[in-house]
């Protein structure tokens, strides 16, 4: 029964060999290859879609929930930029207080003033007399009657200084500058604001990369979970091709493609949540900024912000098939 | 061809499906395999298209030691092997055409050439006028013929195929069996795992029967 004495198999014999004429025939060129390459990716993409359009509540349901994960922290990251370019704002309108001493008149606080928005790094200047104080401050306190009473006016004069630079360093170098002065009581900078909103706006983004970190975690699990599905609905197919002769990369295509057409969905709608969402919290933030005599707006949606959106919703899609895939073909060797 | 070297295989509960089973197989030979359940026919088949390893011995097919294969070289052993089972394993949610097709894709032959050889291969089962429905639409015997048209639509030069009759009356496990000849008359090597020893017996090949994993007879069926 044991054939050992037999010579080994000659090259013709080998598994797959043809006769040379059918050779010619068997091995396609590398053009047809290409052609078969590219038709059965498109033949994997129609078959995708096709798939996903065979249960559209199921797989818009499942674009929306990974739109929602994604718009969130995109959403509030446009926030932040839109709080940070609020506080950019009036980080540029921060003005230096000079107070003077009681006995500069208002022609020594002129000059002082001519003097201080000749720097160069003062952008402006505005001297504000003891008796235009005094009118101002009976005006906006309330207080007309009680300061009437007073023997002498207690307000000193003021000059405003608007600085060229916003960096806080050069702000309190020039302050320093400032308080120097002959004439000058005290140099106020309150910068303490700002850097208070520094302060919540880095505590916003940490938070922010945090929730993304999270929720990228969630959308592959969620476009993992999917694709999973899918896989088992079509075991008995990959189990056929692999029978056949595909590779794990032809089993994969379809599922990337799949993976890929989830995560483009889910990018494009929750470009269009933001949008909407941002438009629609837009009118309120108008009617408040506008009792503050601001006409501050949401940026909205850049292009660029929504494109990137778009391409790392594909990615992500893309990238949980292929761990989805990965971590199932193992299991689809045939039986 | 097919060459096993004292080839044994043993599963981690123990269970021996192979005892050191040796044999030669010449390219363009049909040959059967027969046994009880349990016999190890299919462990023979699972072991040829890499599906298993063996656990000792060699084993080549066409010279490649299926024993030390690489995982990314079985599905190109795979493109060279056609493979018919009894339950068809056929793709019920596509067209007879586009399931037979399945291996010229995967090989990436061009529209044409697909389209070409997979009327042929349907011809050559008489089912070319079938090509545009479904398995669902078919009786058994077609459904199986479309199996043998997809295991030879590639030209592999071995066909295994595995109790290919078990589901079919004996008029239609005669046609199937017919269709076997023919293939194998065009140089592919055949090799069945069938317990019909009747129709065995009416078809006057090569028999080699086994019994616990071990080769008992090697011979013309009689």
């Amino acid at each position: 029964m044991s054939d050992s004495n037999l010579p080994e198999p000659r090259p013709s014999e080998r598994v797959g060999a043809l006769p040379r004429a059918e050779v010619k025939s068997a091995e396609p060129d590398f053009a047809t290859l290409l052609v078969a390459w590219l038709d059965s990716h498109r033949a994997s993409l129609v078959d995708s879609l096709r798939r996903l359009g065979r249960q559209p509540v199921g797989s818009f349901l499942t674009c929306l929930a990974m739109a929602v994960a994604l718009s969130l922290p995109m959403g509030l990251s446009l926030l932040l930029d839109d709080i940070a370019r609020l506080g950019g704002s009036w980080q540029r309108a921060a003005q230096i207080s000079l107070f003077t001493t009681l006995d500069v008149d208002d022609a020594a606080g002129e000059r002082l003033r001519a003097r201080i928005a000749a720097l160069p790094e003062v952008a402006e200047a505005e001297w504000i007399g003891r008796e235009q104080g005094l009118e101002e401050f009976q005006r906006q306190s309330g207080l007309g009657e009680a300061l009437r009473g007073l023997p002498e006016n207690p307000l000193p004069g003021v000059i405003l200084v608007t600085p060229r630079q916003i960096d806080k360093a050069g702000l309190e170098t020039l302050r320093e500058q400032l308080a120097d002065l002959s004439g000058v009581q005290l140099a106020q900078l309150d910068l303490l604001w700002v850097e208070r909103l520094g302060a919540i706006l880095a505590l916003g983004e940490r938070f922010v990369f945090g929730l993304t970190l999270l929720l990228v975690l969630a959308l592959l699990l969620v476009i993992g979970n999917t694709i999973r599905l899918h896989i088992e609905n079509r075991r008995s197919e990959i189990e056929v091709i692999k029978l056949v002769g595909g590779t794990d990369g032809y089993v994969r295509r379809p599922f990337l493609y799949m993976g890929t057409l989830y995560g483009g969905g889910a990018g494009l709608l929750a470009w269009l949540v933001l949008v909407y969402g941002l438009g629609w919290l837009n009118a309120s933030v108008l009617s408040l900024a506008g009792l503050y005599g601001s006409d501050f707006a949401l940026g909205g949606v850049p292009l660029e912000d929504g494109l990137s959106l778009l391409l790392g919703a594909v990615l992500l899609g893309y990238v949980g098939a292929w761990l989805a895939v990965a971590r199932h073909l193992s299991e689809l060797a045939p039986r | 061809m097919i060459r096993f070297e004292q080839v044994g295989k043993r599963y981690p509960n123990g269970h021996v499906g192979l005892h050191e089973l040796s044999f030669h197989v010449r390219h363009g030979e049909f040959l059967f395999v027969t046994g009880h359940s349990g016999a190890g026919k299919s462990t023979l088949l699972r072991l040829l298209l890499a599906m298993e390893r063996p656990t000792s011995g060699r084993l080549l097919l066409a010279g490649q030691d299926l024993s030390s294969i690489t995982t990314a070289q079985i599905p190109f052993l795979r493109r060279q092997i056609g493979v018919v089972f009894q339950n068809h394993q056929l793709l019920f949610d596509r067209s007879v055409f586009d399931n037979v097709a399945l291996p010229l894709k995967i090989l990436g032959l061009g529209k044409d050439e697909i389209a070409r050889r997979t009327l042929l291969a349907l011809e050559r089962v008489s089912l070319h006028d079938k090509a545009e429905q479904f398995p669902a639409d078919l009786s058994t015997g077609q459904q199986q013929r479309v199996g043998i048209a997809r295991a030879v639509v590639h030209q592999p030069a071995l066909l295994l195929a595995d109790e290919p009759t078990g589901n079919l009356d004996p008029r239609l496990a005669a046609e199937i069996m017919k269709v076997f000849e023919d293939i194998n008359r065009l140089g592919t090597t055949v090799l069945i795992a069938s317990h019909d020893l009747a129709l065995i017996a009416r078809m006057r090949h090569r028999l080699l029967t086994l019994q616990r994993g071990r080769l008992i007879a090697d011979g013309e069926a009689a």
